[in-house]
């Protein structure tokens, strides 16, 4: 090859690489792989999810709500005399109160009977209104007792005492005297992550869990012992 | 890309230099116009993206001086509240004397009602979208406490489902903590109240500490962070929960700028059940420390051996919760 | 000084000479690094969003293929040995294109930590607060860049010398060279041990981790090199010799031979075991809950591995095609074994038992494929000087003695 044929020949080379380098800068500025954002909208979160308010608003006091009016107990009750021992019967007032409280099924285990505006300890003497939980340690001593020690129940503001106030929430702030297990609720958002992608719910249990080998696997029947349930 | 303009034909001979340097001029015009093509997207990055020579030589939290300190809490303080348009109160409340925090959380009360999750949120700015939360709470088998059986997406119209229990995981802060250990350049570290925290503005984002938490209590923000500004909250500390950026790791802190003036987390505030207590262990008379001496505990993961101070404790017996009752009013209408 | 600009001026300007497939070759390699380049600018501007990784699957193809290549940077010591420890004379000459093979892995290594990084502006906290010894990851920048440095040094000096046309003295290279063989088991060490030393993925927790890495770079690594030196013997005037070729076939051979037992341990433990720890190589070989994206390619894997396994172990692969073949299925077979089989399924499931599959994006194989394409052009580059230079066709006295000669020098005929 003469030098001459030679240096056409590298001259073509370099166009061409030129030329391809100009085609590909044209194709990239025109962003041929444009950033499609995987981000999902945010879920609406519904206010009550923030809400540190307990579940329950009770009244400290021994009052008792009837349209505009309001009337202590005993304005009722002293016009009743209390009824016998281990009679139940049906109440004309407080039918909205449905009392599942296990086996203690009978108001006077906690009303005191002769007055309806304290509740009754084991001695037959009055407990305040305002001091439930004295009350229910008659019969629910380790729960009280964790109670006691902060281990139950709800502790809210300062854990440090010296700093700020702490406000222990009583039994009845979380639970219905009438029906006392915790009411169930419906529960917040759940996650949705970046390029989570759809969750399979039911996927999971591939355990040697011996609750699951009964042939329960993706059943909803509760275990023996869990009864029937409300919702 | 410096050879992107290395594509210039070779003139090997004297007598065509003129065009040969031609030739040149024209390869590196092409080099570098297909160069500027690649990096064309630059063209988005917002002033945020870049960082300023002040932002450049930020010290490390523990290097900085009142001083410093000073005039990068104002900075963040301008800049956030620029952002976000509100006054910002930006505080870097130190680690209380004789206090090391413990956390304690009841399986045999939490419902799984997943405030907690969102209080936490709320409280601690995390992003929106994409969304980054702190806590996740597992719906485990009845009879088996291992996570891999969990659901992380249940979504009953009410819970808790009788045949399961909940465990919420969060970052368990703890005494041997192998993201510390990992960090390459000390970007986060544990203070001497027991709480891991991160320097936001220190993090290089190799997300190693998110490899070896065994918690998956590490977040990572993949693109910047979205907060909408009336849902910002103004109280923040620089260790906790001022908005991130992007690029940088985060993680549950305790809520350390609530926790060092004495007040709850805000995950423990807002728990329905009381499932939450928080505390200083080193206080005999704490709750938690009640917890730890009386009740029997479970250390997830111990064998990890990451000496967490989160506990998990069980009462003498489960919540009667299978029991048919009615609803709360809360959480029935949204 | 003077020599030494020259010297580089030279490199720089003879990298441009060659013929058009020379130029097609770079061209095209100088386009997919380009596409890099242009993904890596979005990723820079909306953040790793633009992979596929997760806070669920934190780690992707970046790592992984950083692991791999750092295999492949070990891998010149593979050359280096023989020559060196057995006075292997067969791969004397070809031992310089193993170190060179390192310089450019090494550059794709950083290049790919650099892009996996969130926040690349704070790089230089690595030098103002460097967590040593206490993070593994510190460790590991030193070992990779004290690799890179020794290996800089000991091919830069060879080349310089030669171009300068003197001879070598062995005391500014040997004991380098030494210090390097022992570095390259080091920077895979230390690599495994990123993994290794986390209580928390029970997967990467097996201390046959760091031994695999060293027997699969060990096969991958040489058999990189031979496909390499056939291509460097075809296209350019250097003779590599069959027996070159035929000593790294033993190599990869054995490598390969104790790889495989390596992994039939592993997958023997954790299967017959069957403990929690199995969900990650569960995940793996056969999904888990329904998942199972990197099922098709861990098999692929793996009959991969057993095939070039077999194909080495047999007589036939001393013929140039079948061995070949093999180190193709080797090499690819392991970048799946390292990649997608060793990184990617240590976050599935995470911690907590949540199954999230991680699927790189289309920007995410982009810088990818753009740092490959980097490596081979640094690559080409490299061999494209050392070659003529180590020849003594393109040395100083003949730029001197000609100044106004542009590069190629008279010696130096292009192929």
């Amino acid at each position: 090859m003469s030098q001459e044929a030679q240096a056409r020949a590298v001259g073509r080379t370099g166009l061409s690489v030129c030329i391809s380098l100009l085609i590909f800068a044209l194709i990239l500025a025109l962003n041929p792989l444009p950033f499609l954002s995987p981000v999902a909208e945010p879920a609406a979160v519904p206010a009550w999810a923030t809400d540190p308010t307990p579940v329950r608003h009770p009244k400290l006091a021994p009052e008792y709500q009837a349209g505009v009016f309001t009337f202590r107990c005993s304005d009722c009750h002293k016009l009743f005399p209390p009824p016998a021992q281990n009679t139940t019967r049906t109440v004309a007032q407080h039918q909205e109160i449905l009392l599942k409280h296990g086996i203690n099924t009978w108001c006077l285990s906690c009303h005191h009977p002769d007055n309806r505006d304290a509740f009754v300890d084991d001695r037959g003497d009055e407990i305040p209104w305002n001091q439930p939980q004295l009350l229910c340690s008659k019969c629910h001593g380790p729960v009280y007792r964790d109670w006691q020690h902060g281990s139950h129940g709800r502790t809210n503001g300062y854990w440090d005492k010296t700093q700020g106030e702490q406000t222990r929430r009583k039994c009845i702030e979380c639970h219905d005297p009438h029906q006392p297990p915790f009411p169930p609720m419906r529960p917040a958002p759940g996650p949705n992550t970046l390029r989570m992608g759809p969750q399979d719910v039911a996927g999971h249990g591939t355990t040697k869990n011996p609750l699951k080998t009964a042939g329960r696997a993706g059943s909803k029947s509760p275990p023996p012992g869990d009864a029937e349930r409300g919702h | 890309m410096k050879h992107a303009e290395s594509q210039k034909p070779e003139s090997s001979k004297p007598e065509v230099t003129r065009r040969g340097f031609f030739a040149q001029g024209m390869a590196a015009v092409a080099g570098a116009s297909a160069v500027a093509a690649a990096m064309s997207p630059l063209r988005h990055l917002t002033s945020g993206d870049i960082p300023t020579l002040e932002e450049f030589f930020q010290k490390h939290y523990k290097e900085m001086t009142a001083e410093d300190k000073e005039q990068v809490f104002n900075r963040i303080r301008t800049a956030v509240g620029k952002r976000y348009r509100t006054e910002v109160n930006l505080a870097d409340p130190p680690p209380m004397d004789g206090v090391e925090f413990v956390y304690g959380l009841n399986l045999s009360r939490c419902i799984g009602c997943r405030k907690c999750v969102h209080a936490c949120v709320a409280e601690n700015n995390q992003s929106r979208a994409p969304e980054i939360q702190y806590i996740r709470v597992l719906e485990m088998e009845k009879g088996s406490i291992d996570v891999e059986t969990s659901d992380h997406h249940y979504d009953p119209p009410l819970v808790p489902n009788p045949d399961k229990y909940y465990m919420p995981v969060q970052c368990h802060q703890c005494a041997d903590p192998p993201c510390v250990k990992v960090c390459p350049v000390e970007a986060t570290w544990q203070e001497p109240d027991g709480i891991t925290v991160i320097d936001y503005d220190w993090c290089i984002g190799c997300r190693y500490c998110e490899a070896a938490c065994p918690y998956w209590a590490r977040r990572f923000n993949f693109t910047e962070p979205e907060i909408p500004a009336d849902q910002l909250n103004p109280n923040m500390s620089y260790l906790s929960n001022r908005p991130r950026q992007k690029g940088v790791m985060e993680k549950c802190t305790y809520c350390l700028h609530r926790t060092r003036v004495g007040r709850m987390p805000a995950c423990l505030e807002v728990c329905p059940t009381g499932s939450r207590k928080f505390g200083n262990v080193l206080d005999p008379d704490s709750e938690v420390a009640y917890i730890l001496k009386h009740k029997r505990v479970y250390v997830l993961k111990e064998e990890v051996g990451t000496i967490p101070r989160f506990f998990y404790y069980f009462d003498e017996r489960g919540s009667r919760y299978a029991e048919p009752i009615a609803p709360a009013d809360v959480g029935g209408d949204a | 000084m003077k020599k030494y600009a020259t010297f580089l001026w030279d490199c720089w300007r003879l990298s441009f000479v060659g013929d058009w497939r020379y130029h097609l070759w770079m061209t095209i390699l100088t386009l997919l690094a380009l596409t890099g380049l242009y993904a890596y600018c979005q990723q820079f501007v909306y953040g790793l969003v633009t992979t596929g990784m997760t806070d669920q699957v934190s780690w992707g193809l970046y790592i992984a293929n950083f692991t791999y290549l750092v295999g492949l940077a070990a891998a010149a010591a593979m050359l280096v040995i023989p020559v060196y420890i057995y006075r292997n004379m067969h791969l004397h000459d070809v031992v310089i294109f193993g170190e060179l093979l390192a310089v450019a892995v090494i550059i794709m290594c950083l290049l790919f930590v650099m892009a996996d990084l969130g926040r690349p502006d704070r790089f230089m906290h690595l030098l103002w607060r460097f967590n040593f010894p206490i993070s593994m990851l510190t460790w590991d920048v030193i070992a990779l860049n004290g690799y890179l440095v020794l290996n800089l040094h000991i091919c830069g000096y060879l080349i310089y010398c030669a171009y300068c046309g003197r001879k070598p003295s062995p005391k500014f290279y040997v004991p380098f060279v030494f210090v390097a063989i022992v570095w390259a088991v080091s920077i895979h060490t230390v690599t495994a041990f990123l993994y290794v030393g986390l209580g928390g993925r029970p997967f990467w927790n097996s201390a046959i981790i760091a031994p695999r890495f060293l027997a699969s770079a060990f096969a991958a690594g040489p058999a990189f090199i031979i496909l390499t030196l056939q291509i460097v013997r075809r296209v350019t005037s250097h003779q590599v010799s069959d027996d070159a070729l035929l000593t790294l076939r033993r190599i990869v051979q054995v490598a390969m031979i104790i790889n495989l037992f390596l992994l039939v341990c592993e997958v023997f433990t954790e299967f017959y075991t069957d403990s929690a720890h199995v969900a990650s190589a569960r995940y793996l070989y056969f999904g888990l809950h329904g998942r199972n994206a990197l099922v098709p390619w861990i098999w692929t894997a793996v009959a991969m591995n057993v095939a070039a396994t077999s194909l080495l172990v047999l007589p036939a692969s001393r013929g140039l095609g079948v061995l070949n073949v093999a180190c193709l299925l080797a090499i690819v077979a392991i970048w799946i074994e390292k990649g997608m089989g060793l990184i990617v399924p240590a976050f599935v499931p995470t911690p907590l038992g949540e199954v999230v599959e991680y699927f790189p994006t289309v920007h995410e194989l982009a810088i990818c494929v753009g740092i490959w394409a980097f490596g081979l052009l640094l690559y080409t580059i490299f061999v494209r000087i050392s070659v003529p230079v180590l020849a003594g066709e393109l040395t100083y006295e003949k730029r001197f003695g000609k100044p106004n000669e542009a590069v190629p020098g008279e010696g130096v005929r292009l192929p």
